[in-house]
């Protein structure tokens, strides 16, 4: 089952690379849609009660005690459904703009690898495998980026890309190497023969004084892809060049990879360590909360508030998990989700007001409320998620994720949370310039099409829906994450 | 039906009324909004007596009720349900909501009838009830910060409801920005609580907090004070009150509604909720009373000044909100609660007053342009002196018997409460000063142009309107009010959401007559059981004492109003002269948002710059080139081996992903 929903995308993104290039968005958007029903299903089927219900494992190299092993549990269940939801309406997107440049059918099936990589990632229950994934993710991004990038404000494609890609080389690098390292201490530690199951590595554990080294360079690989301050550098001209759709689900998923793999890796393999680290990681995400939101707070290009503010919900994200609480971690692993429904609907309007204004600038823009009231009201449902107005699932996230945090530091909590402020402020302006003030003439005020309704309202609906009751997704994930952060509790 | 079940009636007709005026709005026939919406919450006023009417069975003892829907988020230890809590308390304030809201939603269906955002208004205003009504009932502080946020959140709505004015959305920008930090204040208490109680729900709180507290134990304090941040955002008392005067930029409707008879008194409902904490702090409680006070006193300077009309009722509505707080402060609950509603009549009738001043007068709210406009506008004009006199403290007039209750409460507690006590006869003068500045300078006298027009034609005819604020053209099409706007009193609507309020705000007082009525302290008792400063009660003949004094003092007031303004019109212009500084202080508002924009906005602009120039480029962009640089030296040493690592790797990678394809397809997945 879990093995049909992985490569159910790569396998339409091959059909894809097969049928005529105008065509190549209805295999692409069937396969999506296709996973998404899957992982649907198999979330409706998810008991968190017995993880173990969907978990498939081959012995794939057994010299190294590689295996080929997926499994589903509340730590990942939602993120797989994000995944898969967040695919569609990218895909939709994409079609209903088919750019007509002949290349369409590598861009959907780079697109499509990409779903099956980061399904992948949040799906592998073998430390190489998810690394494997982790790694393979970021390669389909580097095309589309690189090959659909525009040059914008002076950031070129080509030049985006090499500085993603050395990133996210270092950081897989170390990875790598910390991910082999792991599996030998483990097997020194238990003295059974290797083996890079994830549950079999939590059970053996590692080494103390290994923890602390290995520890970091999962951190850093993992603050890179999020990204956190200061290792943002390749976020601004990513970001800049990307084609919406990709940006889309590359903001809402993949830079929640990294706080997954604090999740499922880092702390119940290396609780020591994380336990020893805590105050540095808790001021690296709270700075990295600051730093977002004030240089969010002075950008008036709508990626860049955008791309800045997903720095400072990283940060609280962060926070959470590394509050090492109860609250502070099921808060996080919610706002994961929060942040990746709010995301891809945030950067898909940015591509309708760019196409009734001709610009993604805040500054020449205003008014489009005036014909668009349907618009309007999507866009501020959007935006007073964004600023976690109480009220919205993302307000529970952050009240969990502060509520952790305060047990810890009160003095970390209270900083953290003068970055709610300043969200208050960015957000909105986003949409008081956009939709209200005087319309500049040369911007068009219409209604969103039916179309782009269909593509943006579902995800906005999901929020509605968490909004009345959040326990939907805090029910069925609490007793893995609360397992995780206990781990680390029994140690202190 | 259960009180619960009529309390969720409550909140249910407001929603739907929002949800079908929103749904419907182009599919809804030519002013069915305004009828959707006054029914709405007519219902839910109807539906509150059924509330009230239900508690009133129940021996008093008993008289609270908690009702859950649903759990709506739990943690471990941490279990928020979607969830009321229905006490006399918050029975008072429904009934106080939901009438005063069903008046000036009838008024609405006239004021706004010819603009072009009505149903839009509509659906806005109902989401507004609803929210306030989420605040008054919510059974736990989750909900309550909800609530909080929802009633902040529909204020920046209606603040910006004509969007396309620049200064209407500055205002509600800043309106929504400050209200955010109250709510911050609520969240950090909220956890607080949590972190030292173990729960959320009003009853559990209450019922531990005396058992884990001592009194003034810094925890408890903390808490109180990060609520009062919350309260003192909403409810416009300083130093979070400068979004109140610019949220004037709003349709006056919503001013009378939400900035001054419900939103902005949230804050007092909130310590008042809350007293169980609050009297285990009396340090904040003090911090409240004394926050009141000194806001009643800088408010009703700049009111003495400031000449636009709207912005004098508004700095008039944070100066009685200053009242209300001393009372909440000084353990004067149902006399705090019985201002609030009180405040509520008056100044919901005055503002509705001021509404139809201004829709005569084209929207221009300067009050050196406007007068005699008694004969031009009787009806207003009656309905203006009723609320002044009321909002003055007048003898037997509603604010009487309400202002001078609190103020005798401060009295009788003696020792420094008693500076509080003369500060708050100090404002009273004020107060009755500044009212009828509004009523001499406008009502008597040679009319002005639109008077005349009024008067002699019976109608009045605008030309194309401007912004004042800014010279800019208004755009009808996203609503504004029309050419033809009609003229407020003629209009059956106006005068229905009007005349109610008029007869309440002159005898509502006889609810409280001390030693006779009393009707809310007995009603409210129950709420406050066990509380050792509700049962301060002054003797009946020291609070008739304090009604004279305040009687005096109000007469006294409006008689120099007349000196100043009718009878010696020149003395306010030398008076300004004379203390030509202290006019500037009060003129500027005290300073205040230049202050603001010194300490905090500049700072974090600068910061965020800081940010951008030197750390994005040299930290962040230092670790590219960093990078970079050590790659490319890395590469130019061993270059065979750097591009051969990176091709290892990506084959690695390739191999391992068609590994993977080969083996699933091997094993038939």
């Amino acid at each position: 089952m879990l093995s049909i929903l992985l490569w159910l995308p790569l396998v339409f993104g091959i059909v894809a690379l097969l049928v005529p290039a105008a065509r190549a968005w209805v295999p692409a958007l069937a396969g999506t849609a296709l996973t998404l029903v899957l992982a649907a299903v198999v979330a409706v089927g998810f008991d968190p009660g017995d993880p173990g219900r969907y978990a498939e494992s081959v012995s794939w190299i057994p010299e190294l005690g590689i295996s080929y092993s997926l499994a589903i549990d509340g730590l990942s269940v939602f993120l797989v459904l994000l995944t898969a939801l967040a695919w569609v309406p990218a895909v939709a997107f994409a079609a209903s703009r088919n750019a007509g440049d002949g290349r369409e059918r590598l861009f959907y099936f780079m697109l499509l690898l990409g779903e099956t990589a980061t399904l992948g990632a949040f799906l592998a229950s073998d430390l190489i495998l998810f690394v494997l994934f982790f790694d393979l993710m970021i390669v389909p991004f580097y095309f589309l980026f690189g090959l659909w990038g525009r040059t914008r404000d002076g950031a070129t494609a080509g030049g985006a890309t090499t500085k993603m890609i050395i990133y996210t080389l270092v950081g897989s690098l170390l990875m790598l190497v910390a991910a082999v390292a792991v599996g030998f201490s483990a097997e020194e530690v238990s003295g059974k023969p290797i083996s890079y199951s994830i549950p079999e590595l939590i059970a053996r554990g590692i080494g103390e004084s290994d923890q602390y080294w290995l520890f970091w360079l999962f951190a850093l690989a993992f603050f890179i892809k999020m990204p956190l301050f200061p290792f943002n550098g390749w976020m601004p001209d990513a970001y800049r060049v990307a084609p919406l759709p990709a940006l889309a689900v590359f903001s809402a998923v993949l830079s929640k990879v990294g706080a997954y793999g604090f999740l499922r890796v880092v702390l119940p393999v290396m609780p020591d360590a994380a336990e020893l680290f805590q105050t540095a990681i808790l001021i690296f995400a709270v700075v990295s909360i600051i730093y977002g939101s004030a240089i969010a707070f002075t950008k008036i290009d709508l990626r860049m508030i955008i791309g800045f503010s997903s720095v400072a919900q990283l940060g609280f994200i962060t926070l959470g998990i590394f509050a090492l609480d109860e609250t502070g971690a099921n808060g996080a692993l919610f706002q994961m989700i929060n942040h990746g429904l709010v995301v891809v609907p945030a950067i898909l309007i940015v591509g309708l007001i760019a196409e009734r204004t001709g610009s993604e600038d805040l500054g020449p823009m205003g008014g489009l409320a005036k014909n668009a009231p349907i618009f309007a009201v999507i866009f501020l449902i959007v935006t007073m998620a964004t600023l976690a107005i109480p009220g919205s699932p993302n307000f529970i996230g952050e009240f969990l994720i502060l509520n952790g945090t305060f047990q810890v530091s009160v003095a970390i909590a209270i900083v953290a949370s003068v970055g709610v402020a300043l969200a208050a402020y960015y957000a909105l302006r986003m949409y008081q310039r956009t939709m209200q003030n005087p319309l500049p003439p040369g911007s068009d005020s219409r209604e969103i099409s039916l179309r782009d309704a269909l593509i943006i309202v579902p995800m906005v609906l999901v929020l509605v829906i968490l909004a009345f009751a959040p326990q939907i997704v805090l029910g069925e994930t609490g007793d893995a994450v609360s397992a995780v952060v206990e781990k680390v509790g029994q140690l202190g | 039906m259960t009180t619960a079940s009529w309390a969720w009636l409550v909140l249910l007709f407001p929603l739907l009324g929002s949800m079908v005026i929103a749904f419907g709005f182009r599919r809804l026939p030519d002013r069915t909004a305004g009828i959707i919406g006054s029914t709405a919450i007519g219902l839910a006023f109807i539906a509150g007596i059924g509330t009230l009417l239900g508690l009133l069975s129940e021996p008093s003892e008993s008289r609270h009720v908690a009702s859950s829907l649903w759990e709506y988020a739990g943690v471990g230890d941490l279990r928020v349900d979607l969830g009321i809590f229905v006490d006399p308390l918050a029975v008072f304030m429904v009934l106080v909501v939901t009438g005063v809201s069903f008046l000036i939603h009838v008024y609405s269906t006239a004021y706004m009838e010819s603009d072009q955002g009505y149903s839009r208004f509509f659906s806005y205003l109902n989401f507004f009830v609803f929210s306030m009504l989420l605040l008054v009932l919510a059974g736990n502080f989750v909900l309550l910060i909800i609530g909080w946020a929802f009633v902040g959140f529909a204020s920046y709505a209606l603040i910006s409801f004509w969007y396309r004015r620049t200064t209407a959305t500055a205002a509600g920008m800043k309106a929504f920005v400050i209200n955010v930090v109250g709510d911050i204040g609520l969240v950090l208490a909220a956890i607080l609580i949590f972190r030292e109680l173990g729960v959320l729900d009003y009853e559990a709180v209450f019922d531990a907090a005396p058992k884990v507290f001592s009194t003034d134990q810094w925890t408890v304090v903390a808490i109180c004070l990060l609520l009062l941040v919350g309260a003192f955002a909403k409810s416009a008392q300083l130093p979070f009150h400068t979004w109140l005067a610019d949220a004037m930029e709003g349709p006056t409707p919503v001013s009378s509604l939400i900035h001054a008879a419900t939103m902005v008194t949230a804050g007092v409902y909130l310590v008042a909720r809350t007293w169980p904490l609050f009297e285990l702090a009396p340090a904040a409680a003090n911090v409240a009373a004394i926050v009141g006070v000194v806001t009643l006193l800088v408010a009703g300077t700049i009111a003495l000044v400031v000449t636009d009309l709207k912005r004098i009722i508004a700095y008039s509505t944070m100066s009685q909100i200053g009242y209300m707080f001393l009372a909440v402060g000084i353990g004067a609950y149902s006399a705090g609660m019985f201002h609030l509603m009180t405040h509520a009549f008056f100044k919901a009738l005055l503002f509705m007053a001021a509404g139809s001043i201004i829709a005569v007068m084209a929207n221009d709210q300067n009050i050196d342009r406007m007068r005699g406009l008694g004969k031009a506008l009787p009806f207003t004009a009656a309905m203006l002196v009723i609320g002044s006199l009321a909002l003055s403290g007048f003898p037997f007039t509603s604010g009487w018997f309400s202002k001078d209750e609190i103020l005798d409460f401060a009295l009788y507690r003696g020792g420094w409460y008693t500076i509080l006590a003369i500060a708050g006869y100090v404002g009273a003068f004020m107060t009755a000063l500044y009212a009828f500045r509004i009523v001499f300078r406008i009502l008597p006298g040679r009319p002005c142009p639109e008077a005349e027009e009024l008067i002699e034609t019976g109608h009045v005819a605008h030309g194309e309107a401007v912004n004042p604020a800014n010279g800019q053209p208004e755009d009808y099409e996203v609503g504004y009010p029309g050419k033809e706007h009609h003229i407020a009193e003629q209009s059956p609507g106006m005068r229905f959401g009007m005349l109610p309020l008029g007869v309440l705000a002159l005898i509502a007082g006889f609810l409280q007559v001390p030693g006779v009525t009393e009707v809310v302290t007995k009603f409210l008792e129950p709420t406050f059981e066990g509380s050792s400063l509700a049962a301060i009660h002054p003797p009946v003949s020291k609070a008739w004492l304090g009604l004279l004094n305040g009687g005096v003092i109000a007469v006294v007031g409006i008689a120099f109003a007349w000196v100043f303004w009718v009878r010696r019109p020149a003395i306010p212009g030398s008076l300004r002269q004379k203390f030509h500084p202290l006019y500037e202080l009060f003129v500027h508002k005290w300073y205040f948002d230049e202050l603001i924009h010194a300490v905090i906005v500049r700072p974090v602009l600068a910061f965020g710059d800081f940010c951008n120039r030197v750390v994005e480029p040299f930290v962040v962009g230092g670790i590219v080139t960093g990078t970079t640089s050590l790659v490319r030296s890395a590469g130019a040493l061993v270059r065979d081996l750097q591009s051969g690592m990176i091709r290892a790797y990506a084959s690695l990678m390739v191999v391992g992903a068609i590994a993977v394809v080969l083996f699933l397809l091997l094993r038939g997945g």
